[in-house]
Formats: structure tokens, C-alpha cells, sequence
């Protein structure tokens, strides 16, 4: 292959793209949707961020402000825990819309998080939302398969790929020359839609976040980099097998309504329809149930807490409770979240095992279409995906828990068991002493971890690109 | 002359292509409607059950004190489950089915979320409705999309032209008959789902059919216009799948982002914490506080001692209730804002199709967010009820068996949808007169 020649032949692809209409419109749009969604992403972002991170400094100050109490009041206070979007969720919405934004962590009580933007939101939120992320993985290959059917299709209808090749020019250079015109073509869009991301990157990571953010920035635009080389295959490919350039369209267009739209929304409702999924109340009374079988602390003549009890009172040599060291209440509800919170925990972990089973479908889909695993991995490395969301819960249970936990533990150790002396509440610095809630994103290694199937697959769909256009570089009829 | 339309049309690949497609998709997403009744169904009936059994239980530990069992009860107010919902599923996976509530702050229960896959309600449901606003106009495309052009291209057109007298008409008639076809496809479809899902033919079935039929109607002209400009295939595909992109997916999600992003809500949050801090910080301060507040709202209790120096339940859900009034304005703002963010996207839609067959579909099968701030309504209205049938008993210190506790089993809110004929069919209907007129004067011309 001669540098020159497929340099040549890719200029000639990109003059004509920007002689024909196409282009043109195209490119004015893209700007528009560009700036659109790069200002709305922005300004979604930051807004959001801003009114809860103001509320969860509020939720925490009021925290520190209670007088003095009792303990267990405290953990019936309760707190907040707010979710903080990534910055990159200004490139990539995922499903920042459709999870809670804000749960209410109590003793005893895992609660839901609520006030997701999709529950208060009308109908018109299924139509998908617009954002630079939905540019590059909806638009823009809807703009390279229009900008590229006609490639090998129409020369050989007007008769000029023969003249090519009786030019001397190869079918590899021909094949290859076309591919990166296209493939180069579809990087305007890109580069400018990374080059604006790379400003939100800059101006709203605080230096411990940078090199995480940064990192995140490049696996993306190495992901969607691939991508549109692996769509510029396709296009070649199709334009090369069509009779006419007709054909090429149609079979692209069909192949983009099949990937991008139809497919990945059957596959879904696919695994809900295979993996039913448990209603809230009925995995209520299934926890409730398994409490009650293990020990209920709400009742008296519970054998689990008898037995506990009884093995307290022998360690400590004592025959009341109320002779124990500590505040037995205290104790025993200490035991009892850490109980609950277990039984919660494994049932909600089998929940989750059937949303995996539901997603995955779509997810090892990638391997037939590139489409879900761009999807995935822009979602995941937005820090917009679910296992980002589920990160969130699993911090704001662990401190929901911890919460609850040193309450009782300082009941235990300053609240006076029943009929001694001494006051019934403790110091409002105990308070003070108890740290805020804090969110920490996924860490990249884990998202690479749960990305591997979209990696692979797009790393898999690169090489079987090249492959397929050697292959083509062999056989491209030319007349 | 027709028959003779039909039996080339029915030759033809994308026939069959297009009758596989739309009967097999069709028939899967009234089978996904069905599965979606049907656990609805299991979720009221788990919910029942729930409710029996933790009365039972709770009246075995703390049948002496009435205040401390309804600390703990809950009672079930679901959305009683209506079949044509299964057509267009809308927001309804995203809003609970049903809340169960204890009589302490309602603000704090309210907006309990159930369970779902945020995968699923990203990609959105496979309903019936789908299937109307996505694929039946891809087909539409598929097929007309070189109605004129193909027989220009092979060059079938000059022999066509030389023997008929009405050129126009012979496209039109070529155009009524796959029109036509999908048309019965879609009335198939429809009675199909009215019968696998048990649909009464009530009038917002016909109002759906009716906007169904109205819709692809609009499409069909949209087409015919791209026809009548004579241009070439690749053109007319290249055009009308555009079109198809910039109606289904760009402008609705254009609007959407714009209506949430004008109208924030951050007054969720706000109640969220007004409410906790607006109950609990009535334990530390004086008592006649909350008494006054509560008193106020009713004063029918106000003959009820409250002791200066110990517990009293007519203090506890005084203060509770309290909670509950100092989330009461931003609450209601939070509700304003909702129905502010309804209206703005219905006003946009009437002029667009999709947008607004979309929303009208949702309204109807009452599956939209308005019918679920309906039930937000009916539950607040449901809990004060609760409340006031037990506070006088829970205040007299009575015990459990002071209630007839079968009274309180699963409750329904039944929703009332009420809709304007003339707001729903009149946008479309006359979009698609002015475009199709359009067309056929630009066929004129031929």
C-alpha cells in the first residue's frame, strides 16, 4: 500500500462529502445538538450537584446542631445521603435520570432512594434524552452510514472504480484509502465533541479527582475512536457487497434502525420478560419473614434473643440485665440491625442477581453489535451506569449502618441501665464527633473490571473490521 | 386496477418482511403488556397478604397499647389495575403501583419508589404503544419510501406514464394500497391486544384506536409528501428516515431535556428534610408547640390531657403531624412544578405527532404522571382518614381489639380519566391535512 495513494483517495472522499448537501446539513445540526446538549448537560450537572451538595452540608449541620438526647434518638434523627453526579455525566446521561437521587438512612430501616428525575418527569423522557454522548452513539453513525454508502457503490455504478483500478491503483489502496477518508471523516464530530468535554474535565475536577476523570476521559475517546473505525468498516463493507448504492443505503439504514434502536430495547424487555423481578412488598415480607425465623427483637419470648441473653448474663456473672456493665437495650439493638441488616443485604443481593441476569443479555449482546458495547462502556466510565448508582447505595448503607451502630454502642456505654442513677441523655459533642457523609466514585479499575465484556468485544470487533476490509482488499468486485 | 395494485404489492419482499415484522413485534409487546397486568396483579395480592399477616402479628406483641401497634401497621392504598394500561405502559413502571403507610408523617413514605431495573426503564417498555410510534412508520417508510423513483429507476415509469391517463392517480392509488395494509395490520393488532388483555371497549380504547389510526394516517401523509417531490430513492430514504430521527427521537428528547432543565426541582429534597427536621425537633421543645399545631387542625382533640412530664401518644402524632405541615409548601411546590413540567410538554406536543401521540397514549391508558399525582392526592386524603379513625381510640389508651381490624383490609384508588376528543385528534388531524394537501398539489403537477 503506497502512503500517498490512500492519502489521495481519502482527500477525494472528503472533498466529496463536503461538495454534497449532506454534509452541510449535517454538520449545522451537529453544532446546534452540540452546543445544545454540551449547555443543558452542563448546566444539568452543575445545578444538581450544587443543590445537593448544599443540602447534604445542611443535613449535616443540622446533625451537629441536636441538643443533648438519648442515643437512639439520634438514630431515628437519621440523615441523608445525597448522590453526587460524576463530572463526566455531562457527556454521558446514562441512567443518572432513571436512579434516586436521595435516601433517608434511619436505624432499622433500609429505605429507598427516591426522587429520581425520570418520577417526576412526564412521558416524553422514554423518547431517550439528548446528550454528547447520544450524539456519538445515535447520530453520528446514522451520519457515517449517509456519508459512506455511496463510497465503493456508486464509482462502480458510474464505472470509475474500473478506471481506478486500471490505473494501477490496488483494491487495498482503494478499500483502505476509502476507509480512513470516512473513518477520518466521522473524527471532526469527535474530536470537537471531546474537545469541549475536555473543558468540563479541566474546570470542574478538583485535583484528587483529575487523574481519575482524565483516565476515564481517555478510555472514552479511545472507546468511540474504535467505534467509528469499526461503523466506517461496516459502510465500506455493505457499499462494497451492494449492487447500487441504493441498496447500500437501505441495508444501512436497516442495519442502524436493528442496532441502535430495535435491538437493544427488545433484548431488554426480553430478560424482564424471562428474569421476573420480585415487588418491593413481596421482598418485605420474604425479609420479614426470614427475620422472624432468625430472631425478632421485637419479641418478647424470641428464643434467639433469649439464648442471647442468657449466654450475656453468664459471661458478665450477673441474673439481671439491668446488673449488666452496659445498657442492655443498647445491646440488644445493636444486635438486631446487625441482623436485619444482613437478612436485608442477602435478599436485596439476590435482586440484584436477577437485574443482572435481565442486563445481561443486552450486555453479551456486543458481540453481535458494537452498538451495546459503546453503550456500556460510555455509561460506565460517565460514572453513569448502574453499577455506579449501586456504589452510591452500598456507601450510604455502610454509613446508615455505622450510623446506627455507634448510637447503640454509645448507649451501651454511657445510658445508665434501667433503675440506676444517671441522666438519660449524653452530650451533644458526641455529635460533632460523628463524621459526615461522604461519596466516593467507582474507582476506574473497578469499572474496567465490570466493563471487561464491552472491552473485549470492541477489541474483538476492531480486529474482525481490519480483517474483514483484507478480505475485502482480495475479492472487490470491480464492475 | 387494484386488485391488480394488491397482487404486486403482495409480491413484493418487503410485504412480507413488513407483515413478519410488525405481527411478530406486535403480538411480543401485547404478550409484555400481559406479563406487566400480570404482576400487578401478584403485587396486590403479596400486598394483601402482607397487610393480614403483620396485623395479625403486630396485635400478638402490642395488643395493649393502640398507639405503639400503629406505629407499626401499614396500610396498602394501590392503583386498582386497569387492563388498557398494558397498551402504553408509560411512567407507570417508573411511579409505584401502590404505598403502604403507617399513620406517622405521610411526606416521609409518600414517595417510596419501588423496585425496578434502571436498565429496563432506560430502555423503556416494549408496549403496544412502541410499536405504534416507532414501528409502524419505519414500515411506512420501508414501503413507500421509492414509490415513484424505483419504477423510474428500472425505468417501468415512461410505459406506466404512456398508458394511463391519471399519473397522480395511479401513484396515489399504488400509495392507498399499502396504506391500506398497514392500516389492517394495525386494526389486527388492535383487537388482538383488546382481547388477549381483556380491554373493555370503553371509550378511551376507542380514543386510543382512534389516535393509533390518526397517527399512522399522519406518517402515511408524510410520506405521500416526500413522494410527490419526484426526487430519487436514496434521496427519499435518506430524507424520511431523517425525518423519522429528528421526530421520534431529537425533538421529544430536545423538549424533554429543556423542560427539566427549566423547571429543577430541588423542592423534592427540601420537603424531604423539612419533614424530618419539622418532626423531630419538636422533642425538644416545649409541648404546647405541637399541641397548638395539632389542635389547630383539629380541634376536636383539644379535650385531651397532655401530661408536661411523660410520653403521650396525642403529643408523639401531634408531632408527627407536624413534620408533616412543615414540609406542606414545598411539597406543594414540588406537586405545581410536576404538573407545570406536564402542561409545558403537552402544549409543545400538539405540534408534534409523536410527542403527542406519545402522551396521549399514556393519558389514556391512565399511565401518565398526572394519574399519578391523582393517586398522591387520594393517598394524602386516605392517610388523614386512617389517622382520624384511630386517634381517638389510640388517645383513649384503648387496646387492639378496640378495632375491627377486618375494616382494614387493602384499599383502591380508582383513577378518573377524563380527556377532550377535540385536544386529542383535532393537532394531528390537521398537520396531516395540510401536509398531505401539499403532496397532492405538488402531484398535480406531474
Amino acid at each position: 500500500m503506497r502512503k500517498n495513494v490512500i492519502k489521495l483517495l481519502a482527500r477525494q472522499l472528503w472533498q466529496d462529502a463536503f461538495r454534497s448537501k449532506v454534509m452541510l446539513i449535517a454538520s449545522a445540526l451537529m453544532l446546534f445538538l452540540l452546543l445544545f446538549s454540551a449547555y443543558s448537560g452542563y448546566e444539568n450537572y452543575h445545578d444538581q450537584n450544587f443543590t445537593r451538595d448544599e443540602i447534604q452540608h445542611e443535613v449535616q449541620e443540622s446533625w451537629e446542631n441536636n441538643p443533648d438526647k438519648h442515643p437512639h434518638r439520634m438514630s431515628h434523627y437519621g440523615s441523608f445521603a445525597l448522590r453526587l453526579k460524576h463530572v463526566l455525566s455531562v457527556f454521558d446521561l446514562g441512567m443518572e435520570n432513571f436512579v434516586g437521587n436521595a435516601v433517608f438512612l434511619e436505624a432499622h430501616k433500609q429505605n429507598t432512594v427516591n426522587f429520581s428525575e425520570a418520577s417526576m418527569s412526564t412521558g416524553l423522557l422514554r423518547f431517550g434524552e439528548v446528550s454528547l454522548a447520544m450524539l456519538l452513539k445515535v447520530i453520528v453513525p446514522l451520519l457515517i452510514f449517509y456519508l459512506g454508502f455511496a463510497t465503493i457503490a456508486q464509482e462502480r455504478e458510474n464505472g470509475t472504480l474500473k478506471l481506478l483500478i486500471g490505473q494501477g491503483i490496488t483494491r487495498k489502496e482503494i478499500v483502505f484509502g476509502k476507509w480512513i477518508g470516512l473513518w477520518s471523516l466521522s473524527l471532526i464530530f469527535l474530536i470537537s465533541i471531546f474537545l469541549v468535554l475536555l473543558l468540563f474535565v479541566l474546570l470542574e475536577s478538583h485535583n484528587s479527582m483529575l487523574t481519575d476523570s482524565f483516565l476515564r476521559y481517555l478510555v472514552l475517546l479511545i472507546s468511540y475512536f474504535l467505534f467509528f473505525g469499526i461503523l466506517s468498516a461496516i459502510t465500506i463493507l455493505v457499499s462494497a457487497f451492494s449492487a447500487t448504492a441504493k441498496s447500500a443505503l437501505v441495508k444501512l439504514l436497516g442495519i442502524w434502525l436493528l442496532f441502535v434502536i430495535i435491538v437493544p430495547k427488545s433484548l431488554q424487555a426480553m430478560g424482564f420478560y424471562l428474569y421476573p423481578t420480585p415487588s418491593k412488598i413481596e421482598m418485605e415480607t420474604a425479609v420479614e419473614h426470614d427475620l422472624i425465623e432468625l430472631g425478632d427483637s421485637h419479641n418478647p419470648d424470641d428464643p434467639h434473643f433469649k439464648a442471647l441473653k442468657d449466654s450475656v448474663l453468664l459471661a458478665n456473672k450477673v441474673t439481671d440485665v439491668n446488673n449488666l456493665p452496659f445498657n442492655y437495650g443498647g445491646f440488644v439493638m445493636s444486635k438486631g440491625e446487625e441482623l436485619s441488616a444482613e437478612v436485608y443485604l442477602e435478599h436485596q443481593e439476590g435482586l440484584y442477581e436477577v437485574y443482572h441476569k435481565q442486563n445481561n443479555l443486552e450486555r453479551y449482546s456486543a458481540f453481535i453489535n458494537p452498538y451495546s458495547a459503546i453503550k456500556n462502556l460510555s455509561m460506565a466510565f460517565s460514572g453513569t451506569d448502574f453499577q455506579s448508582f449501586l456504589h452510591f447505595k452500598d456507601e450510604a448503607e455502610t454509613y446508615r449502618f455505622k450510623l446506627a451502630q455507634d448510637m447503640n454502642q454509645l448507649q451501651m456505654d454511657f445510658i445508665p441501665s434501667k433503675g440506676k442513677e444517671g441522666p438519660n441523655t449524653i452530650s451533644s459533642d458526641f455529635w460533632k464527633e460523628f463524621p459526615p457523609f461522604q461519596y466516593h466514585f467507582l474507582s476506574i479499575r473497578e469499572v474496567f473490571k465490570n466493563e471487561l465484556t464491552s472491552l473485549i468485544s470492541l477489541f474483538l470487533w476492531s480486529i474482525l473490521s481490519v480483517f474483514g476490509l483484507l478480505k475485502l482488499s482480495t475479492n472487490l468486485k470491480a464492475i | 386496477m387494484y386488485s391488480l395494485l394488491f397482487k404486486s404489492f403482495f409480491r413484493t419482499k418487503i410485504f412480507l418482511v413488513s407483515l413478519v415484522l410488525l405481527m411478530s413485534v406486535g403480538v411480543i409487546s401485547i404478550f409484555i403488556g400481559k406479563q406487566y397486568l400480570v404482576k400487578q396483579e401478584k403485587t396486590i395480592a403479596a400486598a394483601q397478604v402482607f397487610q393480614e399477616e403483620s396485623i395479625k402479628k403486630n396485635i400478638e406483641y402490642h395488643s395493649e397499647d393502640l398507639g405503639l401497634l400503629l406505629y407499626y401497621l401499614r396500610f396498602t392504598l394501590a392503583k386498582k389495575p386497569e387492563n388498557i394500561s398494558a397498551i402504553s405502559i408509560g411512567q407507570s413502571d417508573v411511579n409505584p403501583l401502590l404505598q403502604a403507610v403507617t399513620i406517622r408523617g405521610l411526606e416521609g413514605q409518600k414517595y417510596d419508589t419501588d423496585f425496578e431495573n434502571p436498565s429496563l426503564l432506560m430502555s423503556g417498555n416494549l408496549d403496544l404503544g412502541f410499536v405504534i410510534i416507532y414501528l409502524f412508520p419505519l414500515v411506512l417508510i420501508a414501503m413507500t419510501f421509492n414509490l415513484y423513483s424505483e419504477e423510474k429507476e428500472l425505468g417501468t415509469w415512461r410505459i406506466l406514464a404512456a398508458q394511463t391517463s391519471g399519473k397522480a392517480g395511479f401513484l396515489f392509488k399504488k400509495m392507498a394500497v399499502r396504506i391500506l395494509f398497514v392500516f389492517v395490520v394495525l386494526i389486527v393488532l388492535m383487537f388482538l391486544a383488546s382481547t388477549i388483555l381483556q380491554i373493555s371497549m370503553s371509550a378511551n380504547f376507542w380514543a386510543i384506536f382512534l389516535q393509533s389510526i390518526l397517527y399512522v394516517l399522519f406518517w402515511s401523509a408524510l410520506c405521500f409528501w416526500m413522494v410527490s417531490l419526484l426526487k430519487s430513492s436514496s434521496f427519499n430514504a435518506l430524507a424520511l428516515i431523517s425525518i423519522w430521527v429528528v421526530l421520534t427521537i431529537l425533538i421529544p428528547a430536545l423538549v424533554n431535556n429543556y423542560v427539566m432543565n427549566t423547571y429543577q426541582v430541588p423542592e423534592a429534597l427540601d420537603a424531604m428534610v423539612e419533614q424530618r427536621d419539622g418532626y423531630h425537633e419538636k422533642w425538644d421543645m416545649e409541648k404546647d408547640i405541637t399541641m397548638n399545631g395539632f389542635i389547630g387542625a383539629y380541634p376536636q382533640y383539644i379535650n385531651y390531657d397532655v401530661p408536661e412530664d411523660k410520653f403521650s401518644w396525642i403529643w408523639y402524632y401531634g408531632m408527627q403531624y407536624m413534620g408533616d405541615m412543615a414540609a406542606k409548601e414545598s411539597s406543594e411546590e414540588m406537586t405545581e412544578k410536576i404538573m407545570l413540567r406536564n402542561t409545558v410538554s403537552e402544549n409543545v406536543a400538539l405540534f408534534v405527532p409523536t410527542m403527542h401521540a406519545q402522551l396521549s397514549l399514556n393519558n389514556l391508558a391512565g399511565t401518565d404522571m398526572v394519574s399519578h399525582l391523582g393517586f398522591l392526592n387520594v393517598l394524602t386524603e386516605f392517610h388523614e382518614k386512617l389517622r382520624l379513625g384511630f386517634y381517638d381510640k389510640i388517645f383513649r389508651e384503648k387496646s387492639a381489639s378496640a378495632v375491627d381490624w377486618t375494616k382494614h383490609d387493602i384499599k383502591f384508588y380508582q383513577a378518573e380519566h377524563t380527556f377532550s376528543w377535540l385536544k386529542l385528534l383535532l393537532p394531528t388531524l390537521f398537520i396531516t391535512l395540510v401536509i398531505g394537501a401539499i403532496g397532492g398539489f405538488n402531484l398535480k403537477k406531474l
